[in-house]
C-alpha cells in the first residue's frame, strides 16, 4: 500500500478541517469593523418582496451608515416566537430588529428581552398611529415597540344568498337557518379550532358585549356577564345548522377554501380572502361581499380583536440607536404602502387608509379602518400563552361549552396561568 | 473433554491473571467503541444533565433571574395532574395498538419483499417510500384527505362527520397515519432478519412435511427473534415518543395529545422550563421502563449480556 | 408444472401489487396535491383535473430550496458515513470481543436514545454558539450522529452475533488469506445488517424537522424539512399546500434512489459454494 500518498492526503484533510472550523469560528464574530454596521432584522416570511423592498430602501437611505439585512422566520406564529425566545434568552447580540406578533411585547418586555421607546422616538413611533396598534405595543405605560402592519376581520358574505346583512350574530344564525330550510349553502365560516384563532373570537365576542377577559391590571380574571354571553353565542352557533362540520378543526385557511368551494354563505375572516377569491373563483367573486363584523347585542357595534405585527428593538443589540432608526424607517409610510400593495397587509398609519392607492386595492379600506378604530386588545400580560391556552382548551369544542359551567372553570385556570402554576393542557 | 478436566484445565492458566491474549482482546474492544462512546457522551452528557437538573428547579425562561431549587415538587406537579395521565392514556394506547398492528403487517411485508419472485427491487423500494417521507408532510396530506369537501377519504365517509374532530376517530386516524408511515421500518428490519434465515433450513423443515403456518411459527420466526425483538423496542421506544403526527392532524386538540406534545407545550409555549424538563426525565422514565421489560420479560438479548459463542 | 409456476407467479403478482398500491395510494395523493392548482386544491379530487408546474416553478424560483436540498444530502450522507462507521466498530467489539462496560455501554446509549429530544435542543442550542458550530454542516451533523449511533450499535451487534464467526477460522484453514476471509465470509454476512442501518439512519438524518429548525437560522445549514416550514403561500394564513406538496415529492426522489441502491445488499449472506458449512 503506498503510503506517502496516504500521509499527504493525511494532511490534506487535517488543514481542510481545521479551516472549517477556523472559518466556521470566524464567521461568528463581528462582520468586520469597516463599512457600514450591518443591522439584522427577523421576521416572519415574506415571499411578495415587500419587506426585502423595504431593507434595501432604508438601508439606502441611511446614508452608509448600516444596511439591514432580512432574516426570514418560520410560516407559523409559534415557529417565529420559538426561535425569538431561544436567542434572546441567549442574548444573542445578532438580533437587532424583531418583528413581533401583537401579542408578545408584554412578554418579551417583562423578560427583558426588547428596548423601551422614550422621548422624541416614542413620539415619532405613535404619529399618525392607530391607538388598537399603539396599545398593543404598550406594557405598564411604557412604549416596547412600533406597529408595523395590523389586521381585523370582517364578516364577508355572498350577496346571491344574502341581499344585505346581518348586523348581529342572532340576525346571522336565523338567516342561516332560512338558507338551509331553502337547501342553499349555509355555513357560517369560523376559526373554531384549539389554537389561538379561538381565542381572539372568545375575546372579539367578549368586548363586544361590553366586558374583558382580564382586569385593567391584568393581574386576575375580570369574564363576568360579557363572557357568559360570548360562549353562549359561540356554542349557538356551533350547535346549529349553520356550523360547518369541520369546525372543530377549522383555522383560517380552511374557512377560506371552503367559502371558496360554495358550501358557506357567511365568512368571519382576515381581509386575505378577498384577493384569494379573485383569483381562484372568478364566478363567485362578484357576489362576494364584505359588511362589518356582527355584534353581540343590537345596542352595541362589535369590537373586533386586532392582530397584526408589531418591530421592537433587542436588548442586546450591538447598535440600539442605529437599530430604532431603522425600525422607524422600515416602517414608515411608504413601506407600509408597498407593504399593504404587494404583501396585502393593513398598514397601522391611519393616513395611509385614505389614499387612493390604498383604497383601489383595497376596497374595503374603510370597512377596516372603522373595525380598527374600535378595535380591542388580547389580554395583556407576559403570560398571555398560558391564558390562551386555558381559553382555547375550555371553549374546545365548541359545540360542548357550558356557559356558567366553562367561564367558572376559566377563572381558575386563567388565575393558574397568570401565577405560572401547573402544567397547561 | 469432560467439563471438569476442561475447567480444571482452563481453572489453571486464569490463577495466573488473565493472558495476554485477553488483555489485547480487552484492549482491542475498548478502542474499537471508544469513538462511538466519546461522540454519544459529549454531545449528550450536558444536554441530559441539564435537563435533569431543570427538572429539580422553578425555572421561567423569562425570568431566569427567579429559578430556584424546588426539589421534586415539578414531579408532584405533573404527576397530580390530569393532564398527564390523559396524555399518558392515550399515548399507551396509541403505542400498544400501532406496535401490534406494524408488528403483524410489517411481517406480512417483509415476507414478500423477500419472496418475491419478480419485481423485488421495485416492491423493497416501494415499500420503503412512505418511511422516507417527510413526516410532517405525509401528516398534513392525510389531514386533506381526512377533511370533508376537500379530501377523497372523508368523501368515503357519511356526509357531514369529520372525523378529525372527535376523540376516537381521530385517535384511529392518527394510528393509521402513524401505522402506514412507520411499518417500512418493522419491515426493513424484520427483512434483514429474515435475510439470515439458512434456507436450508427451511427447506429441510418443507421437505420435512410442514406447513407454511408451521415453518413460520417454528423455524423461521424463532430464528428471527434477534431481529424482531430490536425491531419491536425501538419502535415501541419511538411510538411512545409521537409527536409530528398528532401535531398537525389534530394539534392535540379534543384529547388526543400524547405525553411529547404536553412536554412540547410546556416547554415551548409556556416556556416553564422545570415542569417541561420534569415531564421529559418522566417519559424517559416510561421509556425505561419499557426497555426494561423487554429485556426481562422478552427475553431481548441485549447485545453483549450473554457470553458469546464462539 | 407449468401451471404451478403461473400460479405463484399470479399469486406473488397479486401480492406485490397489494404492497405497492397500499404503500404507494397515499403518496399519490401528495403528488396529485404537487400538480393541482390552488383554486382546485380544495376539490377533493384523486387525479387532479387541471394539471400544473406552477408549484415546483415556484419552489425553485429562488436558490433556497436548491440550497437546502444541497444541505440535507451533505449532510445526510456525511452522517450516514461516520455513524455506520464508528456503530460498526463498536458493534462488532460488543458483539464478538470480551471487555469491561460491555453493558454498560449498551445501556448508556440505549438511555441516549430515549430520552426526549425537545429537552435537548435548548442546550445543544446554547453549546454550538458557544463553540461557533451553529448554523454550520458540523452542527448537524455531530447531533444526527449522535442520536443515530444507539439504534445502529443495537441493530448491528444485534445481526453480528447471529453471524457464525468460525465460518472465518474455517475460511483461513483453507487457505484463504484474512482479508479474503473476510471479504468472502464475513462481509456478505454483514452486508444484510450493515445495509439495513445505513438506509435507517440516512432516512433518520433526511427527516429530522426539530433539530434541523433550531440549530440552523440561515441556508447555509438549513435542511430540507426546515425549509419547508419557510414556505409561503400567498398571505400568512395561507397553507402553501401546493409547494409543500412538490418540495416533498422532489425530495422524496433522493431517498428513492438511496433505497434503490442499498436494498440490492440486503439478501442472504452465505455465497454458494464460496464457504462448505
Amino acid at each position: 500500500m503506498p503510503s506517502v500518498p496516504d500521509f499527504r492526503s493525511r494532511w490534506a484533510s487535517a488543514a481542510a478541517g481545521l479551516a472549517v472550523l477556523a472559518s466556521a469560528l470566524v464567521g461568528c464574530g463581528d462582520g468586520g469593523s469597516t463599512g457600514p454596521v450591518t443591522l439584522n432584522w427577523y421576521n416572519f416570511p415574506d415571499d411578495s418582496g415587500a419587506l426585502q423592498q423595504a431593507a434595501d430602501r432604508c438601508g439606502q437611505q441611511s446614508g452608509g451608515r448600516y444596511t439591514i439585512h432580512y432574516n426570514k422566520l418560520p410560516r407559523g406564529a409559534d415557529g417565529q416566537r420559538q426561535q425569538l425566545v431561544r436567542r434572546m434568552a441567549a442574548h444573542d447580540a445578532d438580533v437587532d430588529v424583531l418583528g413581533l406578533d401583537v401579542t408578545w411585547p408584554a412578554e418579551f418586555a417583562e423578560a427583558g428581552w426588547i428596548r423601551e421607546w422614550t422621548g422624541e422616538m416614542r413620539e415619532r413611533a405613535t404619529t399618525d398611529t392607530l391607538d388598537a396598534a399603539v396599545r398593543t405595543a404598550t406594557w405598564r405605560d411604557r412604549l416596547y415597540a412600533v406597529p408595523y402592519n395590523s389586521n381585523t376581520q370582517l364578516l364577508w358574505y355572498r350577496d346571491d344568498l344574502v341581499p344585505t346583512p346581518p348586523r348581529t350574530w342572532a340576525e346571522m344564525l336565523s338567516r342561516a337557518q332560512e338558507l338551509a330550510d331553502q337547501g342553499k349553502p349555509h355555513f357560517v365560516e369560523i376559526q373554531g379550532a384549539q389554537y389561538e384563532g379561538l381565542t381572539v373570537w372568545f375575546n372579539t365576542l367578549v368586548t363586544s358585549a361590553g366586558g374583558t377577559i382580564l382586569t385593567p391590571d391584568a393581574q386576575a380574571p375580570s369574564l363576568g356577564a360579557p363572557a357568559v354571553t360570548a360562549a353562549g353565542v359561540m356554542h349557538d352557533l356551533a350547535t346549529s345548522v349553520a356550523a360547518d362540520p369541520s369546525l372543530p378543526n377549522q383555522m383560517e385557511d380552511q374557512n377560506r377554501l371552503a367559502m371558496e368551494s360554495g358550501t358557506a354563505a357567511f365568512e368571519l375572516n382576515y381581509p386575505f380572502v378577498y384577493p384569494s377569491m379573485k383569483a381562484n373563483q372568478p364566478e363567485l367573486f362578484p357576489h362576494f361581499r364584505w359588511a362589518p363584523y356582527p355584534a353581540v347585542s343590537a345596542d352595541r357595534p362589535a369590537s373586533v380583536t386586532i392582530g397584526g405585527i408589531d418591530l421592537a428593538v433587542g436588548s442586546y443589540s450591538r447598535h440600539p440607536d442605529l437599530a430604532a432608526e431603522a425600525t422607524l424607517c422600515l416602517r414608515d409610510r411608504d413601506n407600509q404602502l408597498t407593504n399593504a400593495l404587494k404583501g396585502g397587509l393593513p398598514p397601522s398609519l391611519r393616513s395611509l387608509y385614505e389614499t387612493a392607492e390604498l383604497t383601489t386595492s383595497y376596497p374595503f379600506a374603510a370597512d377596516v379602518l372603522a373595525a380598527l378604530d374600535s378595535a380591542s386588545v388580547r389580554p395583556q400580560t407576559p403570560a398571555y400563552q398560558n391564558v390562551s391556552i386555558a381559553i382555547s382548551h375550555t371553549l374546545s369544542p365548541p359545540a360542548d361549552i357550558h356557559p356558567e359551567k366553562d367561564v367558572a372553570d376559566l377563572r381558575g385556570q386563567i388565575e393558574d396561568a397568570l401565577g405560572s402554576k401547573g402544567l397547561i393542557p | 473433554m469432560t467439563p471438569s478436566t476442561e475447567a480444571a484445565a482452563a481453572a489453571v492458566p486464569k490463577a495466573a491473571g488473565p493472558s495476554r491474549g485477553a488483555r489485547q482482546e480487552r484492549r482491542l474492544g475498548l478502542l474499537l467503541c471508544a469513538p462511538a462512546v466519546i461522540v454519544m457522551l459529549a454531545v449528550t452528557a450536558y444536554p441530559i444533565g441539564y435537563a435533569v437538573y431543570l427538572s429539580l428547579q422553578r425555572y421561567d425562561l423569562r425570568f431566569p433571574d427567579q429559578a430556584h431549587w424546588v426539589g421534586l415538587a415539578n414531579y408532584g406537579a405533573v404527576l397530580t395532574s390530569s393532564f398527564w395521565w390523559q396524555a399518558l392514556g392515550v399515548t399507551v394506547l396509541i403505542t400498544v395498538v400501532s406496535v401490534a398492528v406494524e408488528l403483524v403487517l410489517g411481517l406480512a411485508l417483509a415476507l414478500v419483499m423477500h419472496r418475491t419472485i419478480f419485481g423485488r427491487g421495485t416492491v423493497r423500494t416501494a415499500v420503503l417510500v412512505p418511511y422516507g417521507i417527510v413526516t410532517v408532510v405525509a401528516a398534513y396530506s392525510w389531514q386533506y384527505a381526512w377533511t370533508p369537501g376537500t379530501g377523497y377519504l372523508a368523501a368515503l365517509l357519511p356526509e357531514g362527520s369529520a372525523p378529525l374532530t372527535e376523540q376516537w376517530p381521530a385517535i384511529g386516524l392518527i394510528i393509521l397515519a402513524e401505522v402506514w408511515k412507520t411499518t417500512p421500518f418493522m419491515a426493513l428490519l424484520l427483512l434483514a432478519g429474515l435475510a439470515l434465515v439458512p434456507d436450508e433450513t427451511v427447506r429441510a423443515a418443507m421437505v420435512d412435511g410442514a406447513s407454511f403456518g408451521q415453518r413460520l411459527r417454528l423455524v423461521i420466526l424463532p430464528l428471527m427473534k434477534p431481529a424482531i425483538l430490536v425491531a419491536l423496542l425501538f419502535r415501541t421506544l419511538d411510538a411512545f415518543r409521537i409527536f409530528d403526527n398528532i401535531y398537525v392532524l389534530t394539534g392535540g386538540s379534543n384529547g388526543t395529545g400524547s405525553v411529547s406534545i404536553l412536554g412540547y407545550d410546556n416547554l415551548f409555549t409556556a416556556l416553564n422550563l422545570g415542569i417541561g424538563s420534569a415531564i421529559s426525565v418522566l417519559i424517559f422514565v416510561c421509556v425505561a421502563l419499557i426497555a426494561l421489560a423487554f429485556v426481562k420479560l422478552f427475553g431481548a438479548a441485549t447485545p453483549g449480556a450473554e457470553p458469546e459463542h464462539r | 408444472m407449468s401451471s404451478r409456476h403461473t400460479r405463484s407467479l399470479t399469486g406473488w403478482g397479486i401480492a406485490n401489487l397489494v404492497v405497492v398500491l397500499y404503500a404507494l395510494f397515499p403518496v399519490w395523493w401528495i403528488v396529485a396535491l404537487s400538480f393541482k392548482d390552488p383554486s382546485t386544491l380544495s376539490d377533493g379530487d384523486f387525479v387532479p383535473r387541471q394539471w400544473t408546474l406552477a408549484n415546483y416553478r415556484g419552489i425553485f424560483e429562488t436558490s433556497e430550496f436548491t440550497r437546502a436540498l444541497v444541505n440535507s444530502i451533505g449532510i445526510a450522507v456525511i452522517a450516514t458515513t461516520i455513524a455506520v462507521v464508528l456503530g460498526t466498530m463498536a458493534a462488532y467489539a460488543v458483539a464478538r470481543l470480551r471487555f469491561p462496560g460491555k453493558r454498560l455501554l449498551i445501556g448508556v446509549s440505549l438511555l441516549i436514545a430515549m430520552f426526549p429530544p425537545i429537552s435537548l435542543v435548548s442546550p445543544l442550542f446554547d453549546i454550538e454558539r458557544a463553540l461557533g458550530l451553529f448554523d454550520t454542516w458540523a452542527g448537524l451533523i455531530i447531533p444526527y450522529m449522535t442520536f443515530s449511533l444507539p439504534l445502529a450499535i443495537y441493530t448491528l451487534s444485534a445481526f453480528f452475533r447471529e453471524i457464525p464467526w468460525d465460518l472465518e477460522k474455517a475460511a483461513k484453514v483453507d487457505g484463504a488469506t484474512p482479508w479474503q476471509a473476510f471479504r468472502l465470509v464475513i462481509a456478505p454476512l454483514a452486508a444484510p445488517g450493515v445495509f439495513t442501518t445505513g438506509i435507517l439512519v440516512f432516512i433518520f438524518c433526511w427527516n429530522d424537522f426539530l433539530f434541523a429548525i433550531s440549530l440552523t437560522s440561515t441556508t447555509s445549514a438549513r435542511t430540507v424539512p426546515a425549509a419547508i416550514a419557510f414556505f409561503t403561500g400567498s398571505s400568512q394564513f395561507e397553507q402553501p399546500t401546493g409547494s409543500i406538496a412538490a418540495a416533498a415529492v422532489i425530495i422524496t426522489i433522493p431517498i428513492v434512489i438511496f433505497v434503490l441502491l442499498f436494498q440490492r445488499r440486503i439478501v442472504a449472506g452465505l455465497t454458494a459454494g464460496a464457504v462448505k458449512g
